[in-house]
């Protein structure tokens, strides 16, 4: 079973926030770590978590839930750190997402992955790589580069459907 | 093939750098003939290597250049203005040929020729022979100052004749190598009644003091060598030719008619090498010292290698941490004592490794010289550029940062700054324009300043202009520094005419944009009319540094030792709840921040005492109240990565023994970041 | 009064360099295309040096340098050969028939003149 890019399958870390699922391609995630000591950062965005000691670098972690406008994370057993290689401004760095759990690894064939909704999706399609039906349920495939690449809290919604604008509003779903 | 080009090219460039400040040197001393040797020996090891590595116009180029400055030495010529200003011209034309890919290039080819030509026209007029390169046949020997003695035994074999071989040839092939006696032989020679005519008899014992090495004294017998005895065997490094008492004694054994044979030869030269020696320590002991060729004091060493040896550096500091840590926690007898001797060799060691990479800026002088030198002929300006703590070092990376904002700053101040002489002249001021490069440290930072002592800024222009743009409001009341500060502004200009040198004289808020991305900060000053400073702030950004450990909450925090003042324990009342930020602190009145309240964490109201380690701002003593101070430790500075790029508080982070990550504070911009946001919202 | 040399090659461009280059030097040049053709200039003339090709129609550089040594008017003129660095062989076979030296093909005129110096003054 190949993983690589000659094949028509390509495979994806699926990993949830809140009850929403969402999927990473493997080429970017580097490490899943359990959940541990953040050290925050003071006077940093918001959506800055704090930053990690990974094997003797620090490595930032991203709240993903905060980047997607929802609340803030609360840590269970089953929160982690996937570990991403980023490209940002043609420079390949390496950044810790905040998730609530991590699901799997799903193999999806191209014709499988559907093109992203243009109107009526929450999310702003330009994150939004694709979106795919697994066992009845949809699996958003995320451009991760897009996604953290972004230094300000870029609204990841799509404003013409968002009414509210404070973190607390919790979406359909949750 | 192309790693030795490499090779070349490095060792051109920092033998051109080299040739420059000799150059800068040698134009006030034209007579220091020490100086002229150097010129002469670069410009001969350039055109020599360059020979080798195929770089056919720099050979040609440089052979010119090497005639030229042998003349100067020999006396032919004496150092004059043309010769230095053609000399320069030819520094940075061979900086060009350097590059490969415009020996291609029409115009760098014209350049060449036009060169060629003043230096050919410089050397008539000395009455020298002709410049041009020419097929020696000697291929590129110079001196006998090179030369090595070789012993040759030659004995073709009796039938050579018959082959058309004429050993006799080869003898004189031998002799045109360098100096040579040989001796031939007859002994082998029958008597008269079996002699053949067509048969060798004779065989030959050579000495040859040559500069070619063996391969060249074999090429000469290669039609002949497997037809022969021939033996090769070098016998002194030296020239034992030009040694009289080699000489006699040779020719004594000689002349008994034997062979002289390899061994007899081999204990003259080891007598002669003792005899050299000997008389080397004497002149020496005389106080008499010979000029010596350049010995090596510095190897060159790739930034690979360095940065691996700083990456190590810290990773043991980070050990040593947790070694340290983990003495403390577990009294292991003489343990504690072991530790603490590894935190000393380290620091040592962090101390040896640091003075590597860091590079002292003199280095970058000599480009800057050159700038004002040009510059100031070519705009009629007569000024003179000085440097004052040229030995100042900074981290290489820093240095590459700063030669691009600090040129142009340069040519801003000879073309705005310093005025033509005329007008200097009215002002009452020296004919002579100048300006000064000064670099110092200053509490936790490295200071540039640049002074000219011309026409100042005007802040009545600048507000003028300001207003114009639209960027103050007429009744703004702004401090000279504030106005200053405007030029930094992208697209702001006072210039009223646009010259080729430094365009509008804009660009400021290019050279800010740079000196930030080497995380320091530019400053203007002025006093219309009688100059311009403008200062530069780099960080010391070492990587690893003595810092203070303190926690707020659950975090920690390192403060760079250099900033840290005094430490003071605080009664928790003292932080909240005052109408100003000012605590009495040891008789003196302190403004404070109180961090937890910065950084919007809750105020810690259980305990009773906190700590306040006061930090040096500016000129001023600034409190920062930590919850406790934890004490020294040397951090390992670990970047915080892009997504961080623009804090304002926190320079970086570092991984204490216990895993755990602390972040370093940059207290300057912290500072600064407190109080414009400060008293009236407060 | 100048020095003769005999070039020997059936390619006339290797003719045409060697003459010019030598002729430059203050050589006299006989050129002949083979073998056969070079015996026509051993007449007992005077001839200080003979440059030959080692492959040539009707007869090659090894026969010619043979019969160069076989007669007596000749037996010690110095005789270069013409030669690829792949002929080992062949480089053993002329010096065994009586050549002096050789120069390795292709040559610039410099080391045809260096070759020269070695077996001629």
């Amino acid at each position: 079973m190949s993983e690589n890019d000659f094949s028509n399958v390509n495979s994806y870390l699926s990993f949830k926030l809140g009850e929403e699922e969402f999927a990473a391609n493997v080429g970017k995630v580097l490490n899943i770590l359990e959940m541990t000591k953040i050290t925050e950062v003071p006077k940093a965005p918001n959506y800055m978590k704090g930053v990690i000691n990974l094997r003797g670098a620090v490595l930032p972690v991203i709240d993903t839930r905060v980047k997607f406008g929802m609340s803030p994370a609360v840590y269970t057993p089953n929160t982690c750190i996937i570990v991403l290689d980023i490209d940002m401004d043609g420079e390949s760095v390496h950044v810790g997402a905040l998730v609530d759990s991590v699901q799997a690894v799903l193999e999806l064939e191209k014709e499988k992955i559907l093109p992203p909704p243009s109107i009526g999706s929450k999310y702003k399609s330009e994150f939004i790589e694709g979106v795919a039906n697994v066992d009845d349920r949809f699996v958003m495939i995320l451009d991760m580069d897009m996604v953290f690449s972004s230094n300000e809290l870029t609204n990841m919604k799509d404003t013409a459907v968002e009414t509210a604008k404070t973190a607390d509003i919790e979406e359909v779903g949750l | 093939m192309d790693n030795f080009k490499k090779k070349f090219i490095e060792e051109a460039y920092d033998l051109i750098d080299s040739l420059e400040k000799s150059l800068l040197v040698l134009e006030d001393n034209p007579e220091d003939i020490q100086i002229i040797q150097q010129v002469f020996r670069i410009m001969h090891t350039l055109k020599g290597n360059s020979a080798m590595f195929g770089f056919v116009s720099i050979d040609q180029f440089t052979h010119n250049l090497e005639t030229l400055y042998d003349s100067i030495r020999n006396g032919k010529l004496k150092v004059n203005r043309s010769i230095l200003d053609i000399t320069l011209e030819s520094v940075d034309h061979l900086k060009r040929l350097l590059d490969e890919d415009s020996e291609k290039d029409v115009d760098v080819d014209r350049q060449h020729q036009a060169l060629l030509d003043r230096m050919a026209q410089i050397v008539v007029g000395a009455s020298m022979t002709s410049l041009e390169l020419k097929l020696d046949k000697s291929t590129g020997v110079t001196s006998d100052g090179n030369a090595k003695t070789y012993f040759i035994y030659f004995e073709p074999k009796e039938e050579i004749f018959r082959n058309g071989t004429n050993p006799l040839y080869l003898i004189d092939e031998l002799h045109t190598l360098g100096h040579a006696i040989s001796f031939a032989h007859l002994t082998k020679v029958p008597r008269i009644a079996d002699i053949a005519y067509d048969q060798c008899y004779t065989y030959w014992e050579i000495i040859l003091a040559t500069p070619h090495n063996v391969g060249a004294i074999s090429d000469v017998f290669i039609f002949v060598e497997d037809e022969s005895t021939l033996e090769i065997s070098q016998i002194s490094n030296k020239n034992l030719l030009a040694d009289n008492d080699f000489l006699a004694a040779l020719n004594g054994i000689a002349a008994e008619g034997n062979d002289i044979g390899i061994a007899a030869i081999q204990k003259l030269a080891s007598r002669a090498n003792h005899t050299k020696v000997k008389a080397q320590l004497e002149m020496a002991n005389n106080g008499k010292s010979k000029p010596k060729d350049t010995i090596i004091s510095s190897i060159r060493v790739s930034a690979d290698k360095l940065d691996q040896l700083m990456n190590l550096v810290s990773e043991l500091v980070t050990t040593q941490a947790r070694l340290s840590l983990f003495a403390e926690q577990n009294p292991v007898p003489g343990l504690l004592a072991i530790s603490e001797n590894v935190q000393k060799l380290s620091r040592q060691l962090r101390d040896n490794a640091f003075s590597i990479v860091l590079i002292p800026i003199d280095n970058m002088l000599t480009r800057f010289q050159r700038l004002v030198r040009d510059l100031s002929k070519e705009l009629g300006k007569d000024v003179v550029f000085l440097t004052e703590g040229a030995e100042t070092e900074l981290d290489k990376t820093i240095i590459e940062g700063l030669t691009d904002p600090l040129m142009h700053i340069l040519r801003n101040s000879l073309d705005h700054g310093i005025e033509d002489a005329a007008v200097r002249k009215q002002k009452g001021k020296p004919a002579q324009g100048k300006i000064i490069l000064k670099a110092f440290y200053s509490g936790a930072n490295v200071h540039i300043q640049i002074y000219d002592d011309g026409a100042g800024i005007d802040p009545e222009k600048i507000r003028h202009k300001a207003i114009s743009q639209g960027i103050i409001t007429p009744e703004k009341k702004l401090t000279n520094k504030e106005i200053f500060d405007i030029i930094f502004l992208p697209g702001f200009s006072t210039a009223t005419k646009v010259t080729d040198v430094s365009g509008r004289g804009v660009g400021m808020d290019v050279v800010r944009r740079k000196i930030a991305e080497i995380r320091g900060e530019v400053e203007v000053d002025s006093e219309l009319g009688v100059g311009t400073t403008i200062t530069i702030k780099l960080p010391l950004t070492l990587s690893i540094i003595d810092g203070l450990l303190v926690k707020i909450e659950d975090t920690s925090f390192v403060i760079p030792l250099s900033v840290v003042d005094k430490i003071f324990a605080i009664e928790h009342a003292q932080l909240v709840n005052k109408f100003n930020n000012l605590v009495v602190l040891d008789g003196a009145q302190v403004p404070f921040f109180y961090l937890r309240e910065e950084f919007n964490m809750d105020v810690n109201d259980t305990t009773h005492f906190e700590e306040i380690v006061v930090v040096k701002f500016e000129e001023k003593r600034v409190g920062l109240a930590v919850d406790t101070v934890i004490g020294e430790y040397q951090a390992v500075l670990k970047p915080l990565g892009k997504h961080f790029k623009s804090h304002e508080m926190i320079s970086g982070a570092t991984i204490l023994g216990d895993g755990t990550v602390a972040l370093v504070m940059d207290t300057n911009k912290m500072i600064k970041t407190f109080l414009s946001k400060a008293p009236i919202d407060k | 009064m100048a020095k003769v040399i005999l070039i020997v090659d059936d390619s006339e461009s290797i003719r045409e360099v060697v003459s010019f280059t030598l002729e430059n030097e203050g050589f006299n040049v006989l050129a002949a295309v083979d073998g056969n053709d070079a015996l026509r200039f051993l007449d007992n003339s005077p001839i200080d040096l003979i440059i030959t090709d080692l492959h040539m129609p009707n007869m090659d550089g090894i026969a010619l340098i043979k019969e160069v040594r076989a007669m007596e008017f000749y037996k010690h003129v110095p005789i270069l050969f013409l030669t690829t660095e792949s002929q080992a062989a062949k480089k053993m076979e002329a010096k065994e028939a009586g050549a002096t030296g050789w120069i390795i093909k292709p040559f610039v005129p410099t080391k045809l003149i260096a070759a020269l110096s070695k077996v001629m003054r």
